[in-house]
C-alpha cells in the first residue's frame, strides 16, 4: 500500500487512531469503579455508623441508618475498653510487637552481615536453614510449642511469646536484608577494616544506616502481624494478664457475648487503631516493604 | 648448602604465613558464627525443632490429661480418613484455595486495568488497601455483622428487593464457606490490585505501540503482550493466595464460631478445633502433617512453574 501524506483522509485517520489510543479513560470507565468502591467501602460504612448507636438503638434502626447522635461514642468505648480489658492487651501486643518485631529486624539484620560481609563457611546453607523457617504452615507449630511451653513452663508469658515471635519473624526479613546488604558497596567496609574498626563497628555504623529504608519497612510489616495474630496468642497465651489485643477482642464476639454489635464494632476500631496510624503515617514504607516481598 | 637455608627458612616463613592467615580467617569464622547464632538458634529452637516434634507427636496418642508414652504408630493417621469431618474439611480447604486465587486474581486485574488511566489512581489505592493492614480478626468481627440475619448484606437485599429478608449466611451448610471467602477477596483484592499495578507499570510501551499501530485489538494486545510479560506477578500473587488459602484461620474461627458444623470449614480449622478445643493434641499434629505436605507440595510446583516462566522471558 502506498502511504500518501497528502491525502487529508489518510492523514486524518492516522490522527484519529493515535487520539482513539492517547485517549485518557472515558465515562464508563467510571461508572464500574464507582459501584465498586461504594460496595468496598459499605463495611466500613457500617462501621462508622454503628459506634456511634446504643444497644437498643441498632436493634431498633436499620444497621445502616444514621445514629441519633454521636454521644453514644464514648459509653461504647469505656465499655469495650472494661469489658475486654483491652488497656492490658494493647500493652501486652505493643510490648511483643515492639520487642518481637525489633529483636527479629536486629537478629536478622547481623546474620544478613554474617553471610554477606565475613568469610562464613557454608554462608548458603546456613540461609537455606532459617529460610526453611518459613516452608511449613503454622499449623505445624502449635502442639508441639505447646507440648514445649508446658515442659519449659514460659506457656502464658511475656518471655515465651516474645521469644516465638523473635523466631517467626526473622526468615523474611533476612531474605530482604541479605539483598539489600549485597548491594552496599565493598570499598566503605573494606577502607574502614583497614583503619582497625571492628566488625561491630562496621556492622552498626557503615551498613545499618545505608539499610535504613529497608530496616524501617520491614519493622513496620512484622509488628503488624504481631500485632495482628491470633492463632499463636490464642493457643500459647490466652490468660488475661498475657493475652493479646486480638485475642481481647475475639473473646467479645460470637453468640455467647451479650454485648451489642455496637460495643464489639467499637472495640474493633480500637484494636485498629494502632497499625491503621502507621499505615497512614508510613504510607510510603509500607508500599516499599510490600515491593520487597515480591522481590 | 645456602640454597637449601634459603628455601628451608623461606618455607619456614611460608608456613608462618599461612598459619596466620589460617588463624585471621577462624578468627572471622568465629566472628560470623556469632553474627548468625541468635538467628540460627532461634529458627532451629522455635520453628524448625517443632516441626519435626510435630511429626513424631503425631504417632503418639498424646491427648490433654494423658500421658505420652504410648505410641500409636498410623493409627491417627488412619483415623483421618474413618471420620467424614475430615474429607468434609479437605472438600473446603480445596475450595478455598481455588476461591483465594481466581478470585481476588480476576477481580484485582478487571481493577487494576480500570484504575490505570484515571485521575485519583492514588487515593483509590490506598483506600483499597486498607482492609489488609486490619487484622482478619478484626475484619472478620465487622463482617460477622454484614452476614448477620439482622446484618448489612439482608438490610441492602431487602432494600433492593423490597422483600424483607433475615437470611442467616453463616449458618447455612451452603453458604457459610463461599460468604467467608468473599471476606477474604475483599481484603485482598487491594494488595493484589497494587501489586498488579507494580507490574503492569514494569510493561515497557513500545511493543503495546507497535501492535495498536499494526491494527491490533485490545484483547490481542492483551492477550499477546501483556499478560505473558504480567505472568510473573501473576505467579507472585498465586503463590501468596494458595498459602493463605490454604492456611486461613483467624476469619473462619471469628466469622464462623457459631457455625454448627466449624470443625469440617477447613483443616486449619479442623486442626485447631480437634487439637485445642477437643485436646487431641496427637490427632490435631497428624492433620498438622497432612496439611503441611499438601501446602509445601503444591508451593514446590508453584516454585518450579515460576522458575521456569522467568527463565523464558530472560
Amino acid at each position: 500500500m502506498a502511504v500518501d501524506l497528502n491525502d487529508p483522509q489518510f492523514v486524518k485517520s492516522l490522527i484519529d487512531k493515535e487520539r482513539r489510543a492517547n485517549r485518557p479513560a472515558g465515562r464508563w470507565v467510571l461508572l464500574p469503579i464507582a459501584l465498586a468502591t461504594i460496595a468496598y467501602l459499605t463495611p466500613f460504612y457500617y462501621l462508622f455508623v454503628t459506634i456511634f448507636k446504643t444497644t437498643p438503638e441498632y436493634a431498633r434502626k436499620g444497621v445502616l441508618e444514621l445514629p441519633d447522635s454521636p454521644a453514644p461514642f464514648l459509653d461504647n468505648v469505656a465499655q469495650a475498653w472494661t469489658i475486654a480489658h483491652l488497656g492490658q492487651a494493647g500493652l501486652n501486643s505493643f510490648t511483643y510487637g515492639l520487642c518481637g518485631a525489633g529483636l527479629a529486624v536486629a537478629f536478622a539484620a547481623a546474620a544478613a552481615y554474617g553471610m554477606t560481609r565475613l568469610n562464613l563457611l557454608g554462608a548458603n546453607g546456613w540461609f537455606m536453614f532459617i529460610f526453611t523457617g518459613t516452608l511449613f504452615p503454622f499449623q505445624m507449630y502449635l502442639v508441639p510449642l505447646l507440648f514445649g511451653y508446658q515442659r519449659l513452663g514460659i506457656i502464658n508469658t511475656w518471655l515465651g511469646m516474645v521469644l516465638l515471635y523473635t523466631a517467626i519473624c526473622i526468615p523474611f526479613p533476612l531474605l530482604v536484608l541479605r539483598n539489600s546488604f549485597s548491594a552496599i558497596t565493598r570499598e566503605i567496609d573494606e577502607a574502614a577494616r583497614i583503619e582497625g574498626a571492628s566488625e561491630w563497628r562496621v556492622f552498626v555504623s557503615m551498613i545499618l544506616p545505608n539499610a535504613k529504608g529497608p530496616l524501617v519497612a520491614l519493622f513496620l510489616l512484622q509488628f503488624t502481624f504481631i500485632w495482628n495474630d491470633l492463632l499463636f496468642s490464642s493457643v500459647l497465651a490466652n490468660g488475661l494478664e498475657v493475652r493479646s489485643v486480638m485475642v481481647a477482642l475475639q473473646s467479645l464476639q460470637g453468640t455467647y457475648s451479650t454485648l451489642g454489635p455496637n460495643v464489639v464494632i467499637t472495640a474493633t476500631l480500637i484494636s485498629s487503631v494502632p497499625t491503621v496510624l502507621l499505615f497512614i503515617l508510613l504510607r510510603k514504607y509500607f508500599m516499599a516493604g510490600l515491593q520487597l516481598g515480591t522481590k | 648448602m645456602a640454597d637449601t637455608a634459603t628455601s628451608l627458612l623461606s618455607s619456614a616463613l611460608l608456613k608462618d604465613a599461612r598459619a596466620r592467615e589460617r588463624r585471621v580467617a577462624w578468627r572471622q569464622t568465629r566472628v560470623a558464627w556469632l553474627f548468625i547464632a541468635p538467628a540460627v538458634i532461634l529458627v532451629g529452637v522455635f520453628l524448625l525443632l517443632p516441626v519435626l516434634v510435630n511429626v513424631v507427636l503425631s504417632f503418639t496418642k498424646w491427648q490433654k490429661f494423658t500421658g505420652l508414652d504410648k505410641f500409636a504408630g498410623f493409627s491417627n493417621y488412619a483415623r483421618l480418613f474413618a471420620v467424614p469431618y475430615f474429607s468434609e474439611a479437605m472438600a473446603n480447604t480445596a475450595l478455598w484455595v481455588v476461591g483465594a486465587v481466581v478470585l481476588p486474581l480476576a477481580l484485582a486485574l478487571a481493577l487494576a486495568l480500570l484504575l490505570r488511566n484515571i485521575a485519583f489512581q492514588e487515593t483509590l489505592k490506598s483506600l483499597y488497601f486498607l482492609p489488609k493492614v486490619l487484622a482478619p480478626t478484626a475484619v472478620g468481627a465487622i463482617w460477622y455483622y454484614v452476614y448477620a440475619p439482622h446484618g448489612v448484606l439482608n438490610s441492602v437485599v431487602s432494600g433492593v428487593s423490597g422483600h424483607g429478608f433475615d437470611f442467616g449466611w453463616l449458618y447455612d451448610d451452603n453458604t457459610v464457606t463461599p460468604s467467608v471467602i468473599v471476606t477474604f477477596v475483599w481484603q485482598t483484592v487491594g494488595i493484589t490490585m497494587v501489586l498488579l499495578l507494580l507490574g503492569l507499570a514494569a510493561i515497557p510501551k513500545d511493543p503495546i505501540e507497535a501492535a495498536r499501530v499494526d491494527g491490533a485489538s485490545p484483547g490481542q494486545v492483551f492477550r499477546h503482550i501483556v499478560w505473558p510479560l504480567l505472568l510473573p506477578t501473576v505467579l507472585v500473587v498465586t503463590i501468596l493466595n494458595v498459602a493463605a488459602g490454604f492456611t486461613t484461620f483467624d476469619l473462619l474461627w471469628v466469622m464462623a464460631g457459631d457455625y454448627p458444623g466449624k470443625r469440617t470449614l477447613s483443616l486449619a480449622v479442623y486442626m485447631y478445633y480437634e487439637s485445642f478445643s477437643n485436646g487431641g493434641w496427637a490427632y490435631g499434629s497428624a492433620v498438622a502433617v497432612v496439611l503441611g505436605i499438601m501446602v509445601i507440595a503444591v508451593s514446590a510446583v508453584l516454585a518450579f512453574v515460576q522458575s521456569r516462566v522467568e527463565k523464558s522471558i530472560r
